[in-house]
């Protein structure tokens, strides 16, 4: 049951991505891409991560997709889809894309490790949410608090990019 | 597990390969987004498999810094777009003599 599950969910997430690589509509693409988010939460719940799927669909699937299809909306839509798909030289990058899917299967295939503690100490009281509560705000304090000044700094680097005039 | 690594494999090299052969910007940021994801699920499997929740939490601030950088990528896609007129990342050559 659960490797048929597997199976539906992993087509669901590979067949978005494939999506937004190859459809030649950016409003159809961002869809694709909202898709296989989807399926990247249903993966994090087979994987015991309750926390983290609810936080890709608020995240990923809510507020970047959001973002993203907020900023193709004000585009020109002509100038949007008059792009062409594909790069000139596209050959030899895709090859390289080849290349990188075998050397990571093939290091996927030969990773062994101990899996003796599957599943295990992922909850404290059956939650999740709690679990990593305590070990965020106990061990990963510092790296916490950075990462509240990289989204700092981001939103006033958005802000300086978009000014009206840079000179 | 051997399944899940695949998987996360195969978004890493779409992504990539997204990120190297496509002409839209838009399409380029969605594809580093792809990749990203990719990163985080190699993440998750671990944490699951190691029975150690701090892969989850690596993942939290892997989610944070995707999107800044998402916002980044969009103020540049808006400032090239409001002085090109166009996305396509062929003209994206304002540095260029």
């Amino acid at each position: 049951m659960e490797g048929i599950m597997f199976y539906i969910i992993s087509i669901i997430t590979v067949g978005g991505a494939l999506g937004v690589l190859l459809s030649r509509n950016p409003y159809r693409a961002a869809m694709w891409m909202i898709f296989s988010f989807f399926g990247i939460a249903g993966l994090f719940v087979m994987l015991h991560a309750q926390f983290n799927a609810m936080l890709q669909i608020i995240v990923y699937a809510g507020a970047i997709a959001v973002m993203i299809v907020l900023v193709m909306m004000v585009m020109d839509k002509r100038t949007l889809e008059s792009i062409k798909r594909f790069n000139p030289q596209a050959f030899w990058p895709a090859l390289i894309g080849i290349a990188l899917l075998a050397d990571l299967s093939f290091l996927a295939y030969k990773f062994k490790i101990n899996v003796g503690n599957a599943g295990k100490h992922l909850t404290i009281n059956g939650s999740n949410t709690q679990m990593i509560g305590e070990i965020l705000f106990k061990h990963y304090l510092l790296p916490f608090e950075v990462t509240a000044i990289i989204l700092l700094v981001a939103l006033i680097g958005a802000v300086v990019l978009t000014k009206k005039d840079i000179s | 597990m051997t399944g899940y690594l695949i998987v996360s494999a195969l978004l890493i090299s779409i992504g990539a390969t997204g990120v190297m052969i496509r002409r839209n910007f838009m399409i380029v940021l969605m594809s580093l987004e792809i990749m990203i994801n990719g990163a985080g699920l190699f993440l998750i499997t671990m944490s699951y498999y190691l029975g150690n929740v701090s892969g989850q939490v690596m993942f939290i601030f892997i989610a944070a810094v995707a999107a800044s950088e998402t916002a980044i990528g969009l103020a540049i896609a808006v400032m090239m777009y409001k002085r090109k007129k166009s996305i396509d990342i062929n003209d994206f050559s304002i540095l260029r003599k």
